[in-house]
């Protein structure tokens, strides 16, 4: 589904590219661990971010530790192992926004960097700051990019994720304000189905009932945007178009057959590379600078956009230099931006 | 605190041999209770080799807290387990019981103390609802808890549309990241303080004996004048309040009152619901309870997944080990009894 070698291959030129610029001895004692909230395919690029950042930063560690399932409490009790086990930075996808402050405050307390990753934590709370797709954003540019391909007046279908994720009504609200502004109808929301039974089930069955009313699907979830596409290769007909998101291999491929129209690139590998350098900064004795040009979103007033990009068919086998240049991007500059290392 | 029973005829494994008089410490030696503490200070020891961090304050504050909230699981199941009964729907209870009380105090604007009482309400209720439908129907709690498993989750999640209540009064979420003596967790005392006021139940308590009558032989119970309908439907509400508490101390420990803190359906409570009473020594058959067996049993359950993370067992592999784990400690600890009781040492 995901192609490590090509996301390692991107590491390791963004590696060579910003090691030049890195001139700080590396504290060779930091061990970061990358928690996500449960196995999902969009945080597997975090191993090889940990694994590339360690190398390239002389880290000690960086592992990825996935919780067997997503469940608040075990993600917890792994937290709490990790510290025992000597871990002594965090990067971590709250399982819930308001549910992980108090673990998250409780690394804090033992004086480990803890970042959120690819969600928030609600406001207040002892991470440093969040990093991850401006969801919103993302779902708002990938909609327009889907306009851009339909006739005036379109009907279209979104696809999202859980709606105990706050960012799915961030996504819902986004698509709706970019159809509205394009003339276009948003004729069906179908969420909670960011998992591949649930999402097999309604998007096929939505599809075969209602395919001849819809001209465009857009989808903001990562298995959503996989069976969709799958669903529409099924179909045959480019009649529909569609806009997905993240790099699954299915989704690439619906692309270069031209079945799907195109995908919104998000940044994990990114968030991994970028987030554990910036816990060893910090373990190093950098502070977080108090005028740091951090965005407000919903949850937060510290979010750093990780970045988001459109590929579409001509874009689609350079996806590795597209992610490549948004970490690129932000690593050229992300210390003097955020980081006090005097 | 160890195996409390109405009738001794239903626990042959305490049964003295060859009537030979037994004297308190040497029942205990043959009591799950102290297979437990052995067990225990075994596999302590072997983490503690693997890992030196593992009796860091931090590792011991962190397996306090957890093991309580599972231990009130545990007790949430053995005392409907007494009645020979089973109460699947621990979970879902719980998890309603506690969006019930993070209702309270966010929608509603309650105090905390008045909406934990509240929330412990409906936990009894529901709980009551089951020994209700168990009495009347007539049929095993196994289905009737099962059904309505799914019921109760299903309506929480309809009213609250899966959202979560994250307005919980601090003094409420303070008690949960609270230390005393920078190591014990309050919510660990907490669950002792239950434990005990159990143990006084089935011990000392003429509704605890009943119970326990009723458990042990039913048809016994009622000729001697106890309605064991209404020990029944005790049973399960006191399961739901008990079920509720667990479920407060979850909102406590992570300032939310979330629908999924039990998994879908509340499953994911089902395996220490079990562990900790049966482990403990309480008769799947009714009639016989061990509150400290129960305690150690969910202490050790705890301990064996937290060691298992800290010797970084691949993280789908903890089910598998958690599981063969257990086992071995099942079998040593029938074995050590085995072995006491063939060489007469007791």
């Amino acid at each position: 589904m995901i192609d490590i070698k090509k996301i390692a291959t991107a590491g390791a030129v963004v590696a060579g590219l910003t090691m030049a610029a890195n001139t700080a001895m590396a504290d060779s004692s930091t061990r970061v661990a990358l928690v996500p909230g449960g196995p999902h395919p969009y945080f597997a690029a975090w191993e090889q971010a940990g694994k590339d950042a360690a190398k390239d930063f002389g880290l000690g560690s960086a592992d990825y530790k996935v919780p067997q399932k997503w469940e608040l409490s075990l993600q917890n009790q792994m937290l709490e192992s990790l510290v025992t086990q000597g871990y002594n930075a965090f990067l971590v996808f709250p399982g819930d926004p308001v549910g992980t402050v108090a673990i998250a405050d409780e690394l804090a307390a033992t004086g480990a960097p803890v970042m959120a990753l690819a969600g928030c934590l609600k406001d207040p709370s002892q991470a440093v700051f969040c990093m991850g797709t401006d969801t919103g954003n993302s779902a708002y540019l990938g909609t327009k990019e889907l306009l851009k391909v339909l006739p005036k007046g379109a009907k279209i279908a979104h696809f999202t994720g859980f709606l105990v994720d706050p960012n799915t009504q961030l996504r819902i609200d986004a698509v709706e304000k970019a159809a509205k502004e394009g003339g276009a109808e948003v004729i069906q929301v179908i969420a909670d189905i960011d998992a591949p039974e649930p999402a097999e089930e309604k998007i096929n069955a939505y599809l075969a009932a209602h395919a001849g009313e819809v001209d465009g699907l857009i989808t903001t979830a990562w298995v959503p945007a996989v069976v969709a596409s799958n669903a529409l290769r099924k179909i045959g007909d480019k009649r529909i178009k569609m806009v997905g998101i993240d790099h699954d291999e299915v989704v690439l491929g619906a692309i270069k057959d031209g079945f799907v129209h195109g995908t919104m690139l998000q940044n994990p590998y990114g968030q991994g590379y970028l987030g554990s350098y910036a816990a060893d900064r910090l373990r190093s004795g950098c502070t977080v600078k108090k005028d740091a040009p951090f965005k407000s979103i919903a949850l937060t007033d510290k979010f750093i956009d990780s970045g988001t990009v459109f590929a579409g068919a001509d874009a689609v086998d350079n996806y590795v230099g597209s992610m490549q240049k948004i970490t690129k991007d932000i690593f050229a500059d992300f210390e003097g931006k955020y980081l006090n290392c005097g | 605190m160890s195996g409390i029973e109405i009738d001794s005829a239903a626990v042959p494994e305490a049964a003295p041999k060859q009537g030979r008089q037994l004297g308190p410490l040497q029942r205990f030696m043959l009591s799950n209770e102290f297979g437990l503490i052995v067990l225990i200070v075994v596999f302590a020891v072997v983490f503690w080799t693997v890992s030196p961090m593992f009796l860091s304050k931090f590792s011991l504050y962190a397996l306090g807290r957890t093991s309580a909230v599972n231990i009130m699981i545990g007790f949430s199941m053995m005392v409907v387990i007494v009645t020979g009964g089973l109460n699947l729907a621990v979970g879902a209870i719980g998890v309603c019981a506690a969006m019930a009380c993070g209702w309270l105090m966010q929608a509603a604007g309650m105090n905390w103390v008045f909406a934990t009482l509240g929330g412990l309400a409906v936990g009894g209720l529901l709980g009551a609802v089951n020994g209700v439908v168990i009495v009347r129907s007539g049929l095993h709690s196994f289905v009737i808890t099962l059904a309505t498993m799914s019921i109760m989750f299903g309506m929480m999640i309809f009213l609250t549309q899966a959202e979560s209540y994250r307005e919980i009064s601090p003094v409420f979420t303070g008690f949960g990241r609270m230390k005393l003596w920078g190591v014990v967790p309050p919510m660990l005392l907490m669950t002792i303080v239950v434990g005990v006021l159990l143990w006084v139940l089935f011990t000392f308590g003429s509704l605890g004996r009943q119970i326990l009558a009723a458990g042990a032989n039913p048809a016994a119970a009622e000729l001697s004048g106890i309605n064991v309908g209404n020990m029944v439907i005790w049973c399960h509400a006191l399961s739901g309040m008990l079920a509720g508490i667990a479920g407060f101390m979850l909102v406590s420990r992570t300032g939310a009152a979330i629908p999924s803190m039990a998994g879908q359906l509340g499953q994911d409570w089902l395996l220490p619901a079990f562990l900790a009473p049966v482990l403990g020594g309480t008769l799947l058959t009714g009639g016989r309870v061990s509150v400290l067996g129960t305690l150690l049993g969910g202490f050790l359950v705890t301990m064996l997944t937290g060691g298992l993370l800290l010797m970084q067992v691949g993280a789908f592999w903890i089910q598998t080990y958690l599981g063969l784990l257990l086992l071995l400690a099942v079998l040593l600890d029938l074995a050590r009894r085995s072995y006491l009781a063939r060489n007469k040492l007791v």
